[in-house]
């Protein structure tokens, strides 16, 4: 471990969560392969006479700790949020961590929204049986009460809202924890939003979620910065990142993924769906600056590249305004989908393995990209050593977040 | 239906609520509370009985009883009444 400045924050525990593997032995070289898990939807609650194109999580598999009587009613959210933590918590070995001194924040909201409308179409003609834990599990908030009681967390948790940008929010959000001093680590999640054909229903016609046109053809649907876009692409995700200070990471010997060098959030003042040049520009140059960071150096950048048609083209021109476009890019939605309040996480996640492996992953369907003068990743991975890393998110009701990350080789 | 059917199903249904409890032989003098049923794990096992039996009475009807004996009693009167 390189000697870092004892106040830096690191990175130093991840958990993953995906449609195309559990945990990281298993993401990771799917990631860098391009596999993906697109299909017309079948999770219960997902369709009404519709055929939603999704990536949904095949399996999951519990640690044999985690109590049955637990799982039996905790949310499929709250099922993988446990998971996701347990395997950051593993790497980090926060086991050995006085747990008055961790904290967690969730990142999401409206989490479990299948639960709520399964719950109602079960019990609409007979409310008086609605079970009782409904009246627990329907809080994202008990997100935080599953985590903390299987993992003895005893610091602070509660959830966070931004969006899309959630994942980042509550990575912002618990970098503060740990710089103020709150408590000496802090977990940021960001949650699985389950969604039913209602939320796909209103986001497809809000012009957001990708069409019917690749009903026939689901591996072709998500396509992000390609000319033949139509919208996101939906993919059930959770990711989970340790945030510390240096000196209480290198106090325990543990060997940290990336140094957070740069963050912003910056609001468009726009309650709406739409992208805003101005907000994106302004959180990427706050970003920069606060990692005292030039864009020169920055030579790999992991976009929010959704697939929409206007957010694409507005998240280009902001990265090419900014004096970005000579560094690598790519997509990791393409492969993974596109996660809501899982994604900020995610993709950070997605940018420390890229870090670690040395090589940047592909992007799924960039036959023809809207902007041929960027450093694409595209059919294939490259090798490439990431020094300076750029993520970016950005949710409804304009809001921009950015994160810089320092690799810690 | 049977009270000892309502029984069965209590005991069914604290099962699946607690699954430590495979194997239990359930007795009438079996106090949920003392099987390792909290609150909301009792609120639950209620709720799942009252469905299997499909019955629609006020909770605070049920309130009193020991155990789960007596608590099938009580839904066996009520579910006579229905």
């Amino acid at each position: 471990m390189k000697n870092q400045n004892q106040s830096e924050l690191l990175i130093t525990g991840v958990g993953i969560t995906s449609a195309i593997g559990q945990g990281k032995a298993a993401f990771t070289p799917a990631l860098m392969q391009g596999q993906h898990a697109f299909r017309v939807m079948q999770r219960p609650g997902r369709q009404k006479d519709t055929s939603f194109i999704g990536a949904e999580i095949p399996s999951l598999s519990y640690p044999e700790r985690f109590s049955k009587r637990v799982l039996r009613t905790a949310s499929f959210s709250g099922q993988v949020a446990m998971v996701t933590l347990q395997e950051a918590w593993d790497e980090a070995n926060l086991a050995a961590v006085d747990p008055s001194r961790i904290g967690l924040v969730i990142g999401g909201s409206n989490l479990q929204q299948r639960d709520l409308i399964q719950t109602y179409e079960n019990y609409k003609d007979r409310a008086h049986l609605v079970r009782p834990t409904y009246g627990i599990s329907f809080m994202d908030s008990d997100l935080c009460g599953l985590c903390t009681e299987q993992f003895g967390i005893r610091g602070f948790a509660y959830t966070v809202g931004g969006a899309s940008a959630s994942g980042q929010v509550a990575i912002l959000q618990a970098i503060q924890a740990v710089q103020t001093g709150q408590v000496d680590i802090c977990i940021a999640m960001g949650a699985l939003m389950d969604l039913t054909y209602w939320e796909c229903q209103a986001l497809r016609s809000l012009g957001a979620m990708g069409t019917d046109r690749y009903a026939d053809e689901p591996a072709m649907a998500c396509r992000p910065f390609d000319k033949n876009r139509d919208g996101f692409i939906y993919g059930e995700s959770c990711g989970a990142v340790v945030i510390e200070r240096a000196d209480f990471a290198m106090s325990r010997q543990i060997k940290p993924y990336a140094i957070l060098s740069g963050w912003a959030v910056a609001m468009d003042g726009n309650r709406n769906p739409n992208p805003s040049y101005e907000g994106e520009v302004q959180v990427i140059r706050r970003a920069l600056k606060q990692g005292n960071l030039s864009p020169q150096e920055i030579d790999y950048i992991n976009p929010h590249g959704t697939g929409s048609t206007i957010g694409d083209e507005i998240e280009i021109k902001a990265i090419q305004d900014c004096q970005l476009s000579h560094a690598y890019i790519n997509a990791t939605k393409s492969i993974t989908g596109h996660g809501l309040s899982a994604a900020g996480t995610v993709e950070i996640i997605a940018t420390l393995i890229q870090m670690k492996e040395s090589r940047l992953h592909p992007t799924r369907n960039l036959e023809d990209p809207i902007n041929s003068s960027f450093n694409w990743v595209r059919g294939q991975s490259v090798p490439h050593d990431i020094k300076h890393a750029l993520s970016l998110s950005m949710g409804f009701g304009g809001i921009n977040t950015a994160i810089c990350l320092q690799n810690a080789k | 239906m049977k009270k000892e059917d309502i029984f069965e199903i209590i005991a069914r249904n604290t099962c699946e609520v607690i699954p430590e409890l495979e194997g239990h032989v359930f007795k009438p003098s079996d106090r949920l509370t003392e099987l390792g049923a909290n609150s909301v794990d009792r609120a639950e096992i209620v709720a799942m009985t009252m469905e299997a039996l499909s019955l629609q009475i006020p909770r605070v009807e049920l309130f009193g009883a020991k155990n789960i004996g007596e608590l099938a009693e009580v839904l066996y009167e009520k579910s006579k009444s229905v």
